[in-house]
């Protein structure tokens, strides 16, 4: 198989998860400039950072003058499992120039990792493989960078009725109970939840990174009680 | 402060995404450290919810008129059902919109 047929099928097989991404980049980029950001930092960040659930979590925080050191605790942790993908690529990837891995790196997200990930495995001979997850990387990326423009460029003209700062926690459940898939993690949200209720309640500070390192030990705990079973 | 901001968590994800690739990591990493990765996400992201649906408000709880916690429920049992991202948030906002527009007038 040739490069340009490689790339062509990572974008192809790319293309339909875009139903979901790009009203997702609509939305960050109203609520980040809903959120006080400028256009220019709302826009930007979508290519500096490039993570959904992270991007829209940081400009909730700036909302709610939360300091920086969480925030950008809360933004690794949540991006904390992209790790995982990377160790898994690496089996397929290890060959190639620094300047490959820097790029893929970069292109590495949830939606490129879920489509490239299937072909590696399921055609692991396959020539130029790393042209396929450049392809659902890049594919993304624009879909990601067009989306927030077009946000951004709604984001101000939008009425003050509508209270679009709602539209983050919406985002957030959508994304999070279709993850709820097992018991333990059924116990990490409601050990997270309560245990931020409480802290939030009694004015600690970090009370949002405590009450993850709360749900993430429940979440360990309760899955080796899932294995006994 | 917010280019700050913005630069060193562009900076600190790309690190997360690049060094398992970069070779630097040669060991296998603890079945326990593999699984605590899979629970991060929804550890850090249940707290922001919880707090944007203002159940806590000047240091107490907050649920009779919360119309924000009744639409959050509602696009809980909306998610559960579909599965579908728009359609949680499209069903939760437009709930949202007429507990705090209409009941209110």
């Amino acid at each position: 198989m040739k490069k340009i047929e490689v790339f062509k099928q990572g974008i192809l097989e790319e293309l339909p998860l875009q139903i979901g991404v790009f009203p997702f980049g609509i939305i960050y980029g109203i609520m980040a400039v809903e959120s006080g950001l400028t256009p220019i930092q709302a826009f930007l960040m979508s290519s500096i950072i490039f993570g959904g659930a992270s991007q829209i979590a940081f400009v909730q925080l700036i909302s709610s003058a939360t300091p920086l050191g969480v925030i950008v605790t809360t933004v690794s942790a949540i991006n904390s499992r992209h790790f995982l993908y990377s160790i898994s690529m690496m089996e397929y990837l290890k060959n190639l120039s620094l300047k490959w891995r820097i790029v893929l790196s970069y292109l590495l997200t949830d939606e490129a990792y879920a489509v490239s990930i299937r072909r590696f495995i399921n055609y692991p001979s396959t020539s130029f493989l790393h042209f396929h997850l450049l392809g659902t990387g890049i594919t993304l990326f624009l879909s990601w960078q067009i989306s927030t423009l077009i946000g951004v460029l709604l984001g101000g003209d939008l009425p003050q009725f509508l209270d679009l700062q709602f539209i983050i926690p919406l985002t957030f459940i959508a994304i999070i109970v279709p993850m709820i898939k097992s018991i333990s993690t059924f116990f990490v949200v409601i050990a997270s939840a309560f245990s931020s209720l409480i802290l939030k309640s009694l004015d600690i500070n970090f009370w949002i990174v405590i009450s993850g390192m709360i749900g993430v030990v429940i979440g360990l705990t309760s899955s080796k009680l899932d294995k006994k079973r | 402060m917010i280019w700050y901001g913005i630069i060193v968590c562009g900076l600190i994800t790309f690190l997360i995404r690049f060094i398992p690739m970069s070779g630097i990591i040669s060991r296998e990493l603890s079945p326990s450290t593999k699984n605590s990765f899979k629970y991060i996400p929804l550890a850090v992201l249940t707290p922001i919810i919880v707090n944007d649906l203002s159940i806590v408000e000047n240091n107490s709880l907050f649920f009779i008129e919360n119309y924000k916690l009744h639409a959050g429920l509602i696009s809980i049992i909306v998610a559960l059902i579909t599965n579908n991202i728009l359609a949680t948030i499209s069903i939760g906002m437009a709930s949202y919109l007429f507990m705090s527009n209409l009941i209110n007038i």
